[in-house]
């Protein structure tokens, strides 16, 4: 359902051309889980702006449910990021004037849905985080996870198919941060595809598809999918 | 040292912010010095020195409405009576009452008609031997008018035969200074000017000629009359509430209407000047508070945004002193360029002003003036949010917000 | 959406009390400065009577020598002397016009039950009222045939009718000018004339007569003028005949001229009458100078909107810009800053145009805001103006149209201040403020 070829993002400053992305070439199938790590600077965040259409690209072609994305004009990728893509950040990236319900609401204000019918959907989420009861509170009323799920919730409010994930769990502690992955990973079995950026490796582990960007390349790590060891000794054998 | 250059490279960067306190600044600069210039303009206008005691006099009008009595008489009576009132050192029967905005002017020849010779544009008044003192106006060369001048009219030819003008009105009919004793005509008759006065404003102060004023010594018959009183600055608010009463008293088949205030009289004349100077007043105090909060919000605005930076800045060891400064070099910069551009605007638009409306033509002392006061305002509306970044905790760069 | 963008509008205003605060202040200040003098110019520069403005014509005719000037823009004297100003108003054409000039008497009853007091009275023909579209509350204006007579009769104001007959219908009753016995044959309803246009001379906007008498008793009763009266030579005038055959300008003739034929026609025929004035030795002219200037042209000419005000209605739209520039800065700064929040909006699928609107109407809230308090401020200027010229109290108002001018000026102001603030914010890529914050 996506597909990356040859796709470059050069940044261009003043002097100096940076290539954060280089030749990435990526195949995601409905229903995959995906785990990208990498040394920080590497260009993972690049290729998960790439893929939400937050960025654009400098050449190559990428196909987001065969539509090809570089043809699309501002508004299209706005709409298809409204239709298809949830997002979560490290940040969780609330909005803090908005409380819980309202925060969740806000893709599906976009996409232009009746009120009563935002009632009923925002409330699924919430209750699938967990959250529901909390629903009139404002984001800074609540623990970072608690954050966090309020962000997949709202993440998932649209029922994309596709979810990307941003370094999601980087500012929680490690309870929390399982919790969180436990809810990506219900989400995952319940259909939608994710790919999730993360220096976490031990998070990195519990996704079935591993994949490592370097430099602006991608390492494919499918193939030790069944064999955990051997994929950490490699990882380290890549980076060294 | 001052770090001029980061500081302009900055506000390079935040360029749309500081354009918009510059084009504050520099149209508050171009408003505030000519609203300032206008007013001065206008105080100076309305302040200026008329002849006259004008707290001391006052006027009404006399309407008689039925014809069979004898006017002149009458009035000869009405100033009796004023007179008797305690606190009244003069009264007399004016045609016309100076600064009224209500008079009659005529141009004054230098020979009869059919050569009329050159004419001065003059108003005048008819009054009796008691006008100057009344008028409480000074003669500086010549004599006061005695009862034998004055001429009580009772056929149409009958006139005066010599006149107490002013000074400047004098000088402009005669410029070689040989106007007292000297002989002017009204049409056909010729009048001899017997005394000068220093300084006696005629009935339009907007007049070109304001200060030509002619005082006829002549007493005319007519159904309205108007009537001036000077008293002790003191009676003369209980004088005037007397009036009404006494001249009904001695003649009830009349109407005393317009009993005011020579001051009074004046301001009403002048009220729209008044007007323009208040509004003026107004606009430019309410321009400078806008002008100095919006500098003041604005450097607020520019301190929460770099909170961190300077936190940063306080942890690396730059003194409270240095942060001020920086804030206050930032908007020094910022407010001298709005300045420049303002002392240029307000030349043109005081140019503007002069050519398009009756305005006169802008004195650049007040746009430098206005410009150091406009720097003062905006040093201190800087100075209160810099102090506040000063104290900034050093230990705001560590927390990640 | 909208009312979700207003929604969020307010939110924003709450989240920033001192910045949205100081915006509201300074577009409001902003506001009701320039309201309070474009309301006196408005009102001084307003049709009085909008639906004859363009048919009414004054008359004014040069009768004087080459060279005499009346200060005027175009040296024609602003009035009439008696004898063209009669000559003309007693032509057939055209149909409808009328003479007038200002003066006033002393008022009373004849007995002591009201206290004798001054009024200014018109002088007028009978089709003053018919023309300048009065209205009555009793009777009418006086027939022709009182006019001709020039009977001694009259048409009061509401007011007047109040003041000396209890408002009662005072048809037939009778009251004194100085000690002349006037019948009243007509009481106006309430006439409000913000510009009394049919004589300037006397003052723009002063207030409208309460008496109105046939303009035949002027050589009648001999009556003075109260307004101005100018000459341009010497002339003997020793008695009241003497001043109605003067060459002094204080008379007026309003023509009512149905079309540009109409004029034409007439402007023809008052060059003809001026030919013949001239052959009869009055004056010496080269030309024959005469105008016909419909309401608003007469109100343009006779400078009814003073330069003060013109001037203080310049400075303060230009007040206004240095209030929208203050708020353009402070919404720059609120709006980047909020820039984050914008990246999140995107993200989840915000159009540049939804985000684009998301701002503009928060800078309408801030406007509404703004102009609704500025219409106070206003009115609190217009009460200064009112205190401080009592001339023009009628004028230091607001009507409607004024009033819904106030926030609609206000929120257009605040819309361009807030559009290049709000093209930054929604222009600005989402994904650099997603990763940090």
């Amino acid at each position: 359902m996506l597909s990356m070829k040859n796709i470059n993002k050069v940044y261009q400053t003043e002097k100096v051309q940076t290539h954060a992305l280089r030749d990435f070439d990526l195949e995601v199938s409905e229903g995959e889980f995906i785990a990208v790590t990498g040394p920080s600077g590497s260009g993972k965040t690049t290729f998960l702006n790439i893929a939400g259409m937050l960025e654009s690209y400098s050449s190559g072609d990428y196909l987001l449910d065969d539509i090809n994305v570089g043809k699309l004009s501002d508004n299209a990728k706005a709409d298809l990021r409204n239709q298809k893509i949830g997002f979560i950040f490290q940040g969780f990236n609330l909005i803090p004037d908005l409380n819980l319900y309202e925060n969740v609401e806000v893709p599906l204000r976009y996409r232009g849905i009746k009120s009563a019918q935002r009632k009923q959907r925002i409330m699924d989420c919430l209750e699938q985080v967990g959250l529901a009861s909390r629903a009139k509170h404002l984001p800074q009323q609540l623990s970072g996870g608690q954050q966090q799920r309020v962000a997949i919730a709202r993440a998932l409010a649209g029922k994309p198919r596709f979810l990307l994930a941003d370094e999601p769990t980087g500012n929680l502690d490690s309870l929390m941060a399982r919790q969180v992955m436990d809810l990506l990973e219900q989400i995952n079995r319940d259909g939608a595809t994710i790919i999730m950026v993360t220096h976490d490796p031990e998070l990195a582990r519990r996704a079935p598809r591993n994949i490592q960007v370097v430099d602006g390349q991608l390492a494919d790590f499918t193939l030790y999918q069944g064999a955990p060891d051997m994929h950490v000794s490699s990882h380290a054998a890549a980076q060294v | 040292m001052f770090e001029c250059k980061p500081i302009f490279n900055s506000l390079l960067r935040s360029k749309a912010g500081a354009m918009m306190l510059l084009v504050q600044i520099a149209i508050t600069v171009a408003i505030v010095s000519n609203a300032s210039f206008i007013i001065y303009d206008r105080v100076q206008y309305l302040k200026q020195e008329t002849g006259y005691p004008e707290e001391s006099i006052f006027s009404f009008s006399i309407t008689s409405f039925v014809e069979d009595f004898d006017q002149l008489q009458q009035i000869e009576i009405d100033e009796s009576v004023l007179r008797g009132i305690p606190g009244v050192i003069n009264a007399v029967n004016l045609s016309e009452i100076p600064l009224s905005g209500s008079g009659s002017a005529s141009s004054i020849h230098t020979a009869p008609p059919p050569d009329t010779g050159r004419g001065v544009r003059a108003a005048y008044v008819l009054g009796d031997e008691n006008s100057v003192d009344t008028l409480g106006v000074k003669i500086i060369a010549g004599r006061n008018f005695n009862q034998e001048d004055v001429v009580i009219q009772r056929s149409p030819d009958q006139v005066a035969t010599v006149a107490i003008a002013s000074k400047s009105f004098v000088e402009e009919m005669f410029p070689d200074g040989d106007g007292l004793g000297n002989t002017v005509f009204m049409g056909p008759y010729p009048v001899q000017i017997i005394g000068v006065v220093e300084k006696m404003m005629g009935p339009w102060l907007k007049d070109r000629k304001a200060d030509n004023f002619i005082i006829f010594p002549m007493v005319v018959e007519s159904t309205f009359q108007k009537m001036l009183v000077r008293t002790e600055p003191s009676e003369r608010a209980s004088v005037m509430k007397q009036v009404e009463a006494l001249m009904l008293e001695n003649n009830g088949d009349r109407v005393v209407s317009n009993v005011i205030g020579m001051d009074d009289d004046k301001a009403l004349y002048n009220a729209g000047d008044m007007l323009m100077l208040r509004m003026l007043l107004v606009l430019i105090v309410v321009l400078v508070l806008i002008t100095a909060l919006g500098i003041y919000g604005l450097t607020m605005f520019n301190i929460s945004k770099r909170t961190k930076q300077i936190g940063t800045r306080r942890a690396l060891g730059a003194r409270k002193s240095a942060i001020v400064r920086y804030f206050l070099i930032e908007n020094s910069m910022v407010c001298s360029a709005g300045l420049l551009i303002g002392i240029v605007g307000a030349i043109y638009l005081g140019d503007a002003l002069l050519k398009a409306y009756s305005l006169p033509a802008l004195d650049i002392m007040y746009v430098v003036v206005t410009a150091i006061v406009v720097f003062c305002i905006s040093v201190l509306s800087v100075i209160i949010p810099a102090n506040r970044a000063a104290n900034i905790s050093p230990s705001i760069a560590t927390r990640s917000v | 959406m909208f009312f979700y963008y207003i929604d969020l509008a307010w939110r924003s205003f709450k989240r920033t009390p001192f910045v949205s605060m100081l915006m509201v202040l300074a577009i409001a200040v902003g506001i009701g400065i320039t309201m309070t003098s474009l309301s006196v110019y408005y009102m001084m520069a307003m049709n009085p009577i909008p639906d004859k403005s363009d048919r009414l014509h004054v008359v004014q005719l040069n009768t004087m020598d080459e060279g005499q000037s009346q200060g005027s823009s175009d040296n024609l004297p602003q009035q009439l002397t008696y004898r063209d100003a009669m000559a003309l108003y007693q032509q057939d054409f055209p149909e409808n016009k009328v003479i007038h000039m200002r003066s006033g008497f002393a008022v009373h009853l004849g007995d002591s039950s009201i206290k004798p007091f001054l009024e200014a009275t018109r002088m007028a023909g009978r089709d003053f009222f018919s023309m300048f579209n009065l209205e009555f509350q009793y009777g009418g204006a006086w027939s022709v045939e009182q006019e001709q007579n020039a009977a001694q009769v009259a048409v009061i104001s509401q007011s007047l009718n109040e003041k000396l007959f209890g408002s009662e219908n005072s048809l037939g009753k009778t009251f004194y000018l100085d000690d002349k016995v006037f019948q009243v044959v007509g009481v106006l309803d309430e006439w409000n004339l913000h510009t009394r246009f049919y004589d300037i001379t006397t003052g723009a906007f002063s207030r409208t007569e309460n008496i109105f008498i046939p303009f035949s008793l002027v050589p009648v009763l001999e009556v003075p003028s109260w307004g101005n009266t100018n000459g341009w030579k010497y002339q003997e005038i020793n008695n009241y005949q003497d001043r109605l055959n003067a060459e002094i300008f204080w008379v007026q003739l309003w023509v009512e001229l149905p079309n540009e034929q109409a004029k034409a026609q007439y402007g023809q025929f008052l060059q003809a009458y001026l030919s013949e004035q001239e052959a009869l030795g009055r004056f010496e002219r080269e030309t024959p100078q005469y105008a016909l200037r419909n309401v608003m042209e007469w109100l343009d000419y006779s400078n009814v909107v003073s330069d003060d005000n013109r001037v203080l209605v310049g400075l303060s739209f230009m007040f206004l810009i240095v209030c929208l520039a203050n708020i353009l800065g402070l919404l720059l700064g609120k709006f980047l800053k909020r820039a984050p929040e914008i990246g999140v909006r995107r993200a989840l699928g915000a159009r540049k145009r939804q985000v684009f609107a998301q701002h503009i109407v928060e800078v309408s809230l801030l406007g509404l805001f703004g102009g609704l308090l500025g219409i106070g401020i206003a009115q609190l200027g217009l009460w200064g103006v009112r205190a401080t010229e009592n001339y023009y109290s009628a004028l230091a108002t607001m009507d409607l149209s004024m009033l819904l001018a106030a926030p609609s000026i206000s929120i257009i102001a605040c819309i361009i201040a807030g559009l290049y603030p709000a093209w930054l914010v929604c222009k600005t890529a989402p994904a650099i403020y997603l990763k940090t914050q």
